[in-house]
């Protein structure tokens, strides 16, 4: 099923939550921007994928906890977490 | 009146009764004889534009005006007559199935040439062109006459025919229209397309899908079976169908051949071609280099057991390197197989920060860059002078998509079908064309650009009517 924003939103906070185990509550919603993303992984592929050279439409979502910033990456079809910890990940 | 001048009169009524016959017989004759040239269309060389074979399909008598002349959209009837006037000419015919197509008649019976010359110096005109009288000698003449398709959304397509269209520079294109007065394809020559699949049941696909020959043993891997590949390929499951669900695929397929002169849609850089989809990207447009590697060896099978599949149009990458990805690219190369890659889309110099498979130093492989509607290099596309060869369109691409839709798509993707589009057309022309060949003669058809000086390899972007000179 087609994601739309809110559900992107959802779905990255809901991860970073887990990632760092704290309450859902206390991530805050920096911004959440649409966005050109250069390919098909929007920019953040994992090891070993290969994705298509398509300019994607999707939106940026910058998450702030524990004093730190997240970015993750979402388009209709995906959310991803850009370089965290120095890697990429699917949801 | 004597007997000798009666005679006299008689011979003379029954010569001129001959000859009045023979005539007459010469007329049928070379009607028959035009209407034998009209056939010649369907010969490989065309040398009549799409103009003369509308007056030719609506049964007109052609050969009398000069010039015909092109207006551009929205150039309303008043202003095109007073134009005329002003010249002192008239508009003999408007071809009305190509709306602003005008035969016109030089009243002070100027040289066509230099009424060509008057016209296309106007803004209101796209373009003139001589109004060639077609004959049996007319078919060896050597000028070549752009073809135009009929496909209603071809307007659209600036990446075949630049007209100056939504800001864009006017001749910014591959120069389909010329390169199609000498071959609009052929179905003898297979393009792979290796992506998300094909949606092969598309109205403006679906003639040119290839089909696996009754006569050729479905694909057999070791590992994994036996599979009815009817129409290509699917190694993320396995499996015989390549359907596209996510359009990425569709999109570049239609690029590369969806049907021409159809009356539906847009036309490819091939009107007929066979595509074989292959899929190892998923909904998401991703997917892994093992499964690529898979679908690369289900060609490179393909091209062992007798398919005419000489090129690979991969509209992918990443930025990490596989040995055997590009092992197997150079295993296609063994097999006289072009492997057409995309330079990516970060806006890095590919010389430095290298993207994969396009910047594998494989003979078989030629690294496309994406150009904008005005010849300048894409803001988002990859370059370098030593590991990116040729440019192509690459922004607001019309191609087909999922459900017999069309959409306008961005990227290196879109450029490097292009590319693979203009080789399968050489390969129409010249099938024996070795792969280093058909390379070469690719990279050398460039139209130089000055954006691309010491950007890319060649400089250019891809002219498909230099590329069959």
């Amino acid at each position: 099923m087609a994601l739309n924003k809110e559900d992107a939103v959802k779905k990255a906070r809901k991860d970073l939550a887990q990632r760092l185990k704290i309450d859902d509550n206390s991530i805050k919603e920096q911004s959440v921007d649409d966005s050109d993303f250069p390919d098909m992984s929007l920019g953040a592929a994992e090891d070993g994928e290969m994705s298509g050279q398509m300019i994607t439409r999707g939106w940026r979502i910058r998450l702030g906890a524990n004093n730190e910033s997240y970015e993750y990456r979402a388009d209709k079809n995906q959310v991803r977490l850009y370089k965290y910890k120095g890697k990429n990940y699917r949801i | 009146m004597n007997r000798n001048n009666f005679l006299i009169h008689v011979a003379l009524a029954i010569v001129l009764i001959l000859i009045a016959a023979f005539a007459g017989q010469l007329n049928r004759w070379r009607k028959e004889w035009k209407s034998k040239v009209h056939i010649m269309p369907s010969a490989e060389k065309k040398r009549m534009s799409t103009a003369e074979e509308i007056a030719l399909a609506e049964g007109r008598t052609f050969g009398r005006p000069e010039v015909l002349v092109k207006f551009k959209a929205g150039v309303s009837l008043e202003t095109i007559d007073e134009l005329t006037s002003r010249f002192h000419d008239r508009v003999e015919d408007r071809i009305e199935s190509d709306p602003g197509l005008d035969a016109i008649d030089d009243l002070d019976n100027a040289d066509a040439g230099e009424v060509v010359a008057q016209y296309s110096a106007l803004p209101e005109v796209e373009y003139a062109e001589p109004n060639y009288e077609i004959s049996l000698d007319a078919v060896d003449a050597p000028p070549l006459v752009p073809v135009r398709p009929a496909d209603p959304r071809f307007e659209d397509q600036w990446a075949l025919a630049n007209s100056g269209q939504r800001g864009g520079k006017e001749g910014a294109d591959i120069s389909a229209m010329r390169a199609w007065a000498t071959t609009t394809g052929s179905d003898k020559v297979v393009v792979a397309v290796l992506d998300s699949g094909v949606d092969y049941t598309h109205e403006d696909l679906a003639p040119n899908i290839w089909v696996r020959p009754a006569s050729l043993a479905p694909y057999h891997d070791n590992e994994l079976g036996t599979i009815e590949d009817v129409n290509g390929f699917n190694a993320i499951d396995n499996e015989s169908d390549p359907m596209d669900d996510n359009g990425h695929g569709t999109h570049c397929a239609g690029i590369i051949g969806a049907e021409g002169s159809n009356d539906i849609g847009i036309s490819g850089v091939n009107w007929k071609v066979k595509i074989m989809p292959l899929k190892f990207m998923n909904a998401g447009g991703y997917g892994t280099t093992k499964d690529a590697i898979e679908a690369i060896n289900y060609v490179i099978d393909r091209k062992k057991a007798g398919v005419n599949v000489r090129i690979i149009s991969a509209s992918w990458g990443s930025t990490q390197r596989s040995r055997s990805l590009e092992e197997v690219i150079r295993k296609a190369y063994d097999n006289d197989i072009l492997f057409v890659a995309a330079a990516g889309n970060a806006s890095t110099n590919n010389d430095r920060s290298p993207h994969y498979p396009s910047s594998y130093n494989v003979p078989n492989v030629i690294s496309v860059a994406a150009l904008d509607r005005n010849d300048q290099l894409a803001s988002f596309s990859n370059y370098g002078v030593k590991s990116v060869a040729i440019a192509a369109p690459g922004v607001d691409i019309l191609s087909t998509w999922l459900g017999n839709e069309y959409e306008e798509k961005s990227g290196t993707s879109m450029a490097t079908p292009v590319v693979s589009g203009v080789a399968a057309l050489i390969l129409a022309e010249h099938p024996r064309m070795s792969v280093d060949e058909l390379r070469e003669k690719v990279l050398a058809s460039v139209d130089p650009l000055p954006a691309l000086k010491a950007k890319i390899a060649t400089g250019g972007r891809v002219n498909a009517a230099k590329a069959l000179e």
